[in-house]
C-alpha cells in the first residue's frame, strides 16, 4: 500500500490554478524530492499532504484512507506526519517544552526526557534542553524543527525547503541529518526543493514541478540521464541541446541533422527532435586521433572559464558546445581562445528526447 | 496654598501610619478590582480565543462593536446595571444593589469588551506559521487554540492589567451599585469625591497618593511585559 496517493488533486486560489491534475504515489520509506523553480507548486503539494488546507478537487489517500473526512479523521492523521517548515520556527519557550510539544498535546508523556535528550544529542545540540528556544540560531532552530517533528515517531516526514534559509555549514549538517534518518529509521520523506544536486543527494526519487505540474518523475539517475523534455533538460542544467532531424534510421543508429552539423545517435524516435551531450561525455584532442566513438567533430575554442574547480570551455564546432577539462590538461594541451581542438562522443551518449 | 502643602504632609502621615480608614478603603477597592479582573480575564480570554480562531459573518462588525465599548462611560455601565438590578428591576430579586459583589459584577461588565478586544489583539499578533505549526504538530482546535495564547502570554498579561488599571480607577459603577457605604461599599474612588467635597483633603490626599502609585506600579509592570515581548 502506497502511504500518501495524491488523486487528480486541483489546487486554485481564486482564479489561479496552482495544482494542474497531480497524480501521486509514494511508496513506504522511500524519500522523494519535490524539485522545481519557485512558484513551482512544492509548497502548496506539501501542505496539502500535511493536511493544512485541501484540494479545491481531487483526493489524497493516507494509507488507503480517504483524508478528506472530518476533523478527527483529518487530526488523526495529521498526528502520523511531521513537518517541517522553509522557515525555522519556534514556540516561545525552551527547547525541551519545544521538542515535548507532540508528545504532551499526544498524552504520551512516558520516557519524554529520555527522548529529548537523544534527540538532543542526534541533532547535535546536547544539554540544551534549558534554553529558550528563539536565541538560537537559524541553522540550530532547524535542526529543533526536525527533532520536534521526529519526537512522535511520525510514518511520514514532510521537510519544506528545510535549508533554504540556512548558511553553507548549517546546510549541510541538516542535510547530514535527513540522510541519516531517512538510512536509519522506516521514516517515509517527501522534500520540497529548488536545488537538483540537493534532491539528488538526498532522495531516491525526483518529481520535476513546473507551473503545478508534474513534468517527471523517477530515480535521479533516470532524470539526469533521460530528461523528458526541453524543459526539464534545461531545468537541470543539461548542456549542449541543440534541435536536428533524424535521418537514414537503421538499427536503432540514426543521423541527426541540425542546421550545422550532423550526429550519430541511437535512438527509435523519428523527425524533428531535441538532443543533449553532457559535457563529461564529450572528450577533446589537439590532433585527430582515432577512437570508438562515432561523433568526431572540429571546432575552435571560443571561450574559456574558470568554474573553480573546473575550466569550462565554449567550442565552436558550427554549434556551441560546452566542454570541462581539467586545469592540468588545459595547460597540458596547451588551449586558448582561437586554438582548433577536435571533439569525441559515443552516439549512445547523445540523449534524444 | 500653605494649607494644601499641610494636607500632603499630614495625608503622607496617614500612610506611613497605616490609618485603618485608609487601609479598608485600600483592601476593599483591591478585592472588588481584583476579583473583577480575574473573572472577568476568566470569561474574556477564552472568548477572545474563540472569536479569534473561528472565522464568521459579522466577525469584523463583532470586534468593531467590542473595541467601540472600551471607552464606554463608567456611569453608563453603572446606570445599565442600576436598572437591572434595582428593586424593580428583573434581577431585583437579587439583592445585589450596594454591595461589594453588585459592584464586581459591574466592573466586569465595564472591562469585558476591553479585556476581550485585546485579547483577541494579542492573538492576532501571533504569527499564522505558529498556529500552522502547532496543527502540523498535531494540535486539535482546542489545542491550538491553548498554544496561541501561551505565545502571546505577556501581550495578555499586559490585557489583564490594563482591565485591572480601569477596574481600580472607575467611579461611575462604584458609586452607583456601591452607594459609597463606608466600610461596606466604600472604595478610592468614592471616597475621594466624598472626602473631597466635605472639604476632608488630608484623607483624600492620602487615597490619591495610593491610586496613584497602583498606576505607577500598573504601568511598571506593564512596560516589563512589553519589554519581553
Amino acid at each position: 500500500m502506497h502511504i500518501i496517493e495524491l488523486d487528480e488533486i486541483y489546487k486554485n486560489y481564486g482564479k489561479l490554478q496552482v495544482l494542474k491534475n497531480i497524480n501521486l504515489q509514494i511508496e513506504k520509506g522511500t524519500s522523494t524530492a519535490l524539485v522545481g523553480p519557485t512558484g513551482s507548486g512544492k509548497t502548496i503539494m506539501l501542505r496539502l499532504i500535511d493536511l493544512l488546507e485541501k484540494p479545491s478537487s481531487g483526493t489524497i489517500y493516507f494509507e488507503g484512507t480517504d483524508a478528506n473526512g472530518s476533523n478527527n479523521t483529518r487530526l488523526d492523521i495529521r498526528r502520523q506526519i511531521g513537518m517541517v517548515f522553509q522557515k525555522p520556527l519556534a514556540f516561545k519557550a525552551s527547547v525541551y517544552d519545544n521538542i515535548a510539544y507532540g508528545l504532551k498535546i499526544r498524552g504520551q508523556k512516558e520516557n519524554m526526557d529520555r527522548k529529548i535528550k537523544e534527540l538532543l544529542e542526534l541533532i547535535d545540540l546536547p544539554g540544551y534542553e534549558n534554553r529558550n528556544a528563539l536565541k538560537l540560531s537559524g541553522g540550530e532552530t532547524q535542526r529543533l524543527a526536525l527533532a520536534r517533528a521526529m519526537i512522535t515517531d511520525p510514518k511520514l516526514l514532510l521537510l519544506d525547503e528545510p535549508t533554504a534559509n540556512l548558511d553553507p555549514i548549517s546546510k549541510k549538517k541538516l542535510e547530514e541529518l535527513i540522510l541519516k534518518i531517512n538510512r536509519e529509521s522506516e521514516t517515509t520523506i517527501i522534500m520540497t526543493t529548488h536545488d537538483l544536486l540537493q534532491g539528488q543527494k538526498l532522495a531516491d526519487r525526483m518529481v520535476i514541478l513546473y507551473n503545478g505540474q508534474v513534468l517527471q518523475s523517477g530515480t535521479p539517475n533516470q532524470i539526469f540521464r533521460t530528461p523528458k523534455n526541453r524543459f526539464v533538460a534545461d531545468f537541470i542544467g543539461i548542456e549542449n541541446i541543440m534541435c536536428g532531424t533524424i535521418e537514414n534510421s537503421s538499427n536503432g543508429l540514426v543521423k541527426i541533422k541540425t542546421d550545422l552539423i550532423t550526429v550519430f545517435a541511437v535512438t527509435e524516435k523519428e523527425g524533428k527532435v531535441h538532443f543533449a551531450i553532457r559535457p563529461d561525455e564529450i572528450t577533446i584532442s589537439r590532433e585527430k586521433v582515432q577512437t570508438s566513438a562515432r561523433n568526431t567533430i572540429q571546432g575552435n575554442v571560443n571561450e574559456i572559464i574558470d568554474t573553480g574547480s573546473l575550466i569550462k570551455l565554449l567550442v565552436d564546432a558550427g554549434e556551441i558546445f560546452t566542454v570541462f577539462i581539467t586545469r592540468e590538461s588545459l595547460s597540458e594541451l596547451n588551449i586558448s581562445t582561437g586554438t582548433s581542438i577536435w571533439l569525441y562522443f559515443k552516439a549512445s551518449a547523445v540523449h534524444v528526447f | 496654598m500653605n494649607e494644601i502643602i499641610q494636607a500632603v504632609f499630614q495625608a503622607i502621615e496617614l500612610i506611613v501610619e497605616l490609618d485603618p480608614k485608609l487601609i479598608q478603603i485600600t483592601k476593599l477597592s483591591l478585592y472588588i478590582s481584583l476579583t473583577a479582573t480575574l473573572i472577568g480575564s476568566l470569561i474574556a480570554i477564552p472568548i477572545g480565543g474563540i472569536i479569534y480562531y473561528y472565522e464568521f459573518r459579522g466577525k469584523r462588525t463583532l470586534v468593531n462593536l467590542i473595541q467601540t465599548l472600551y471607552s464606554v462611560p463608567t456611569v453608563i455601565v453603572g446606570l445599565f446595571l442600576f436598572l437591572l438590578i434595582s428593586q424593580q428591576g428583573p434581577l431585583g430579586f437579587l439583592r445585589l444593589l450596594f454591595t461589594p459583589t453588585g459592584m464586581i459584577i459591574g466592573q466586569i461588565l465595564l472591562i469585558l469588551p476591553l479585556l476581550i478586544g485585546l485579547t483577541i489583539t494579542s492573538l492576532v499578533g501571533v504569527s499564522t506559521q505558529i498556529r500552522e505549526l502547532a496543527i502540523s504538530l498535531g494540535a486539535s482546535t482546542y489545542q491550538t487554540i491553548i498554544t496561541i495564547i501561551k505565545e502571546a502570554r505577556y501581550a495578555i498579561m499586559g490585557t489583564v492589567i490594563l482591565g485591572f488599571g480601569r477596574a481600580i480607577s472607575e467611579v461611575g459603577v462604584a458609586i452607583l451599585i456601591g452607594g459609597n457605604i463606608r466600610g461596606f461599599t466604600r472604595t478610592f474612588t468614592t471616597a475621594i469625591s466624598l472626602e473631597t467635597s466635605r472639604g476632608n483633603l488630608v484623607l483624600s490626599i492620602a487615597l490619591g497618593f495610593i491610586l496613584l502609585s497602583l498606576s505607577l506600579i500598573v504601568n511598571l509592570l506593564l512596560n516589563y511585559l512589553q519589554g519581553k515581548d
